[in-house]
C-alpha cells in the first residue's frame, strides 16, 4: 500500500457546490457566555469570507435581553445590509406583550419569529409559549424553531404551520422524519445532520423541501456545513434546493 | 501530504444512518484523502468490549491502512487488561480507547483510575471519550501516571475552554476537535490558551460523523502549511509511531 501525497486537499477551498443563498440562522451582538462577542461588522465581515450570499438574521438584544428593544434594532441595523434580512422574536417569558410585539413585526414586514426555548427555559406545554405560538401561526409568520423537535414537533402538527427546526440532530433523524411525512410545513436545518447519509436520507424519506441551510454565525464553524452539503450525495437541484430556494419560496 | 485520522470508528450505531462496514471506512477515506485511521470497534464502545475487539482484529487483518484502539471497559478492568494485551500482541492496534458514557464512569472514579493504569503499563496512547468538565481531573491524572499520553477525543465536547486549559497544563494531553455541534474558535482558543500545535491531532468520528464535517473545522481554523502538516499527520506518525512518507508503504 502506498500512501499517495495530496499536494493540495479539494476541501481546503470552497467549491461551487457550497454556495449558499440563504443561510437562515445568523445572529449578532454580546452572548454572555461566550468568550468573546462578535458585533454586525464582524459577522458581515465573516460572512463575504464564505460562500454564504445572503442569511436570516437578529440582533442578540431580543433574545436575551429586551425583545422589543432587539427588534427594533435589528430593524434598523440590517436596513443598510442587503445581504441580511430581519428576523424578529418574542420572549416567551412575557407572553402577555407578545401580540403588540408579533404586530410591530408584521407592520415592519417581519416573516420570520424566532423562538428561543432553550435560553428562555420554556417547555412546549407552557401557557406563555403556546400563546406566541398561536399568535404566530394566526399571521402566517414562519417559526425559526430551537430546541429538540421530538418534543416541540408534535404540538405544532395539524396546523399548518411553516416550522424550521433549527436543532435536529443526527441522532433524531428517525423522530423528524415521522414528523415530516405528515407535515408539509415542517423543515431542518442541515447544522446538525452529520451522519454519512443523513442529508440523503431526508431527501429519499421526505424530499429536498424539508431541509434549508443554517449555520449559527458566528457561533458555529461554517466550513463543515457548506462542506456537508458538497459532498452530500444528492442531485443538483436538491441541493440548489436546500442552500436557496426553499427559503426563497418562504420569502415570496 | 498524507492524511491520519487518530479517532474513527468500525460498525454500526443506533441511529438512523448508514455506517456499514470497515470496506465503508476505506470508501470514506478514499473519498477525502485520509490516509491511514485509527478505528475502535462501534460494538466495543456500546456493548460488549471483548467481543467488538475480537471482531475488529479480524477487521484489521486484510485492511493495513486502519489499524485499531482496544476499547478497555473500565468495569471490566482485569479482564480489559488482558484484552488490551491480546490486541497489542497483534501489532496491528496501537491504542486503548475509553468512553465514558457507556460505562458510565468518567475521570475522577476508581474504576477509571485502574483504567488509565491498565493503559500507562501498556504504554500506548489512549483516546478517551471527553465531554463535560471532568476534564479539568486530567491534567493531575495523567501526571501521576508517567508515560501515559491521552487524546481527549471531542476535546471536552461542551466543555472544550475547560479542555483547553487541561491540555495547556500538561504536555502528554492532546486534543482533537471532532464532533457534530462545531463551535467556532475552539481550535483558536486552545492556542490562545497555550497548547502547542505539537499536540493538536485529527479525528473524524467517522463513520458515525462524515469526515467532512472535522475537515471543515480544519479549513476554518486557518492553519499555515506547517502547521497543516503538524495537524493532519506529523503528530499523529510521531505519537503513535507510524512511519508515514510520501513513496512509501507505513510501517510500525
Amino acid at each position: 500500500m502506498s500512501v499517495s501525497p495530496h499536494e493540495t486537499y479539494a476541501w481546503l477551498q470552497p467549491s461551487a457546490e457550497e454556495h449558499i443563498g440563504w443561510d437562515v440562522d445568523v445572529m449578532y451582538g454580546p452572548w454572555p457566555r461566550h468568550h468573546r462577542d462578535i458585533h454586525l461588522d464582524g459577522v458581515r465581515a465573516h460572512l463575504r469570507r464564505s460562500p454564504v450570499a445572503g442569511a436570516l438574521a437578529l440582533s442578540t438584544r431580543g433574545p436575551l435581553f429586551d425583545d422589543a428593544a432587539g427588534n427594533a434594532e435589528t430593524l434598523r441595523d440590517l436596513a443598510d445590509c442587503p445581504e441580511l434580512l430581519p428576523v424578529g422574536t418574542v420572549d416567551v417569558r412575557d407572553a402577555m406583550t407578545a401580540e403588540d410585539r408579533l404586530d410591530e413585526l408584521t407592520a415592519a414586514g417581519v416573516r420570520f419569529l424566532r423562538l428561543f426555548t432553550c435560553e428562555q427555559a420554556a417547555e412546549p406545554g407552557f401557557p406563555g409559549y403556546r400563546h406566541v405560538v398561536k399568535l404566530a401561526i394566526d399571521r402566517g409568520m414562519v417559526l425559526l424553531h430551537d430546541g429538540d423537535p421530538r418534543r416541540f414537533g408534535p404540538p405544532l402538527t395539524g396546523r399548518g404551520a411553516d416550522v424550521i427546526f433549527l436543532d435536529l440532530h443526527a441522532y433524531l433523524l428517525a423522530d423528524f422524519l415521522l414528523l415530516a411525512r405528515e407535515e408539509p410545513g415542517f423543515k431542518a436545518t442541515t447544522r446538525m445532520l452529520s451522519g454519512p447519509d443523513s442529508i440523503e436520507r431526508v431527501i429519499d424519506a421526505v424530499g429536498p423541501r424539508h431541509l434549508v441551510f443554517g449555520s449559527r454565525t458566528p457561533f458555529m464553524d461554517i466550513s463543515p456545513q457548506t462542506l456537508k452539503l458538497r459532498y452530500a450525495d444528492i442531485p443538483p437541484d436538491a441541493r440548489a434546493a436546500i442552500a436557496t430556494k426553499n427559503v426563497e419560496e418562504l420569502l415570496a | 501530504m498524507p492524511i491520519i485520522d487518530v479517532h474513527a470508528h468500525v460498525g454500526r450505531w443506533q441511529f438512523h444512518l448508514t455506517t456499514g462496514d470497515a470496506d465503508t471506512n476505506l470508501a470514506q477515506m478514499d473519498r477525502y484523502g485520509i490516509d491511514l485511521q485509527i478505528v475502535s470497534a462501534s460494538e466495543a464502545v456500546v456493548y460488549d468490549a471483548v467481543a467488538g475487539n475480537a471482531a475488529l482484529r479480524e477487521a484489521l487483518e486484510s485492511r493495513p491502512r486502519l489499524y485499531g484502539y482496544a476499547v478497555v471497559n473500565p468495569n471490566r478492568i482485569e479482564e480489559s487488561a488482558a484484552d488490551l494485551r491480546r490486541c497489542l500482541d497483534t501489532g496491528r492496534f496501537v491504542g486503548a480507547k475509553i468512553h465514558t458514557h457507556y460505562p458510565g464512569r468518567l475521570p475522577g472514579c476508581r474504576e477509571m483510575a485502574e483504567a488509565f493504569d491498565v493503559v500507562a503499563e501498556a504504554g500506548v496512547p489512549l483516546l478517551l471519550h471527553t465531554w463535560g468538565r471532568e476534564v479539568t481531573l486530567l491534567p493531575e491524572l495523567v501526571e501521576a501516571r508517567p508515560g501515559l499520553r491521552v487524546i481527549m477525543g471531542h476535546a471536552g465536547g461542551d466543555a472544550w475552554r475547560e479542555a483547553a486549559h487541561a491540555a495547556a497544563a500538561c504536555d502528554r494531553l492532546y486534543l482533537e476537535h471532532c464532533r457534530t455541534a462545531t463551535d467556532a474558535g475552539r481550535v483558536a482558543y486552545a492556542r490562545e490558551a497555550g497548547v502547542p500545535v505539537e499536540r493538536l491531532l485529527f479525528g473524524t468520528d467517522a463513520t458515525l460523523i462524515d469526515p467532512c464535517v472535522s475537515l471543515g473545522v480544519i479549513r476554518d481554523a486557518r492553519f499555515t502549511e506547517e502547521e497543516l502538516e503538524r495537524v493532519l499527520w506529523r503528530n499523529a506518525a510521531e505519537l503513535f509511531g507510524l512511519k508515514v512518507g510520501t513513496d512509501l508503504p507505513p510501517h510500525m
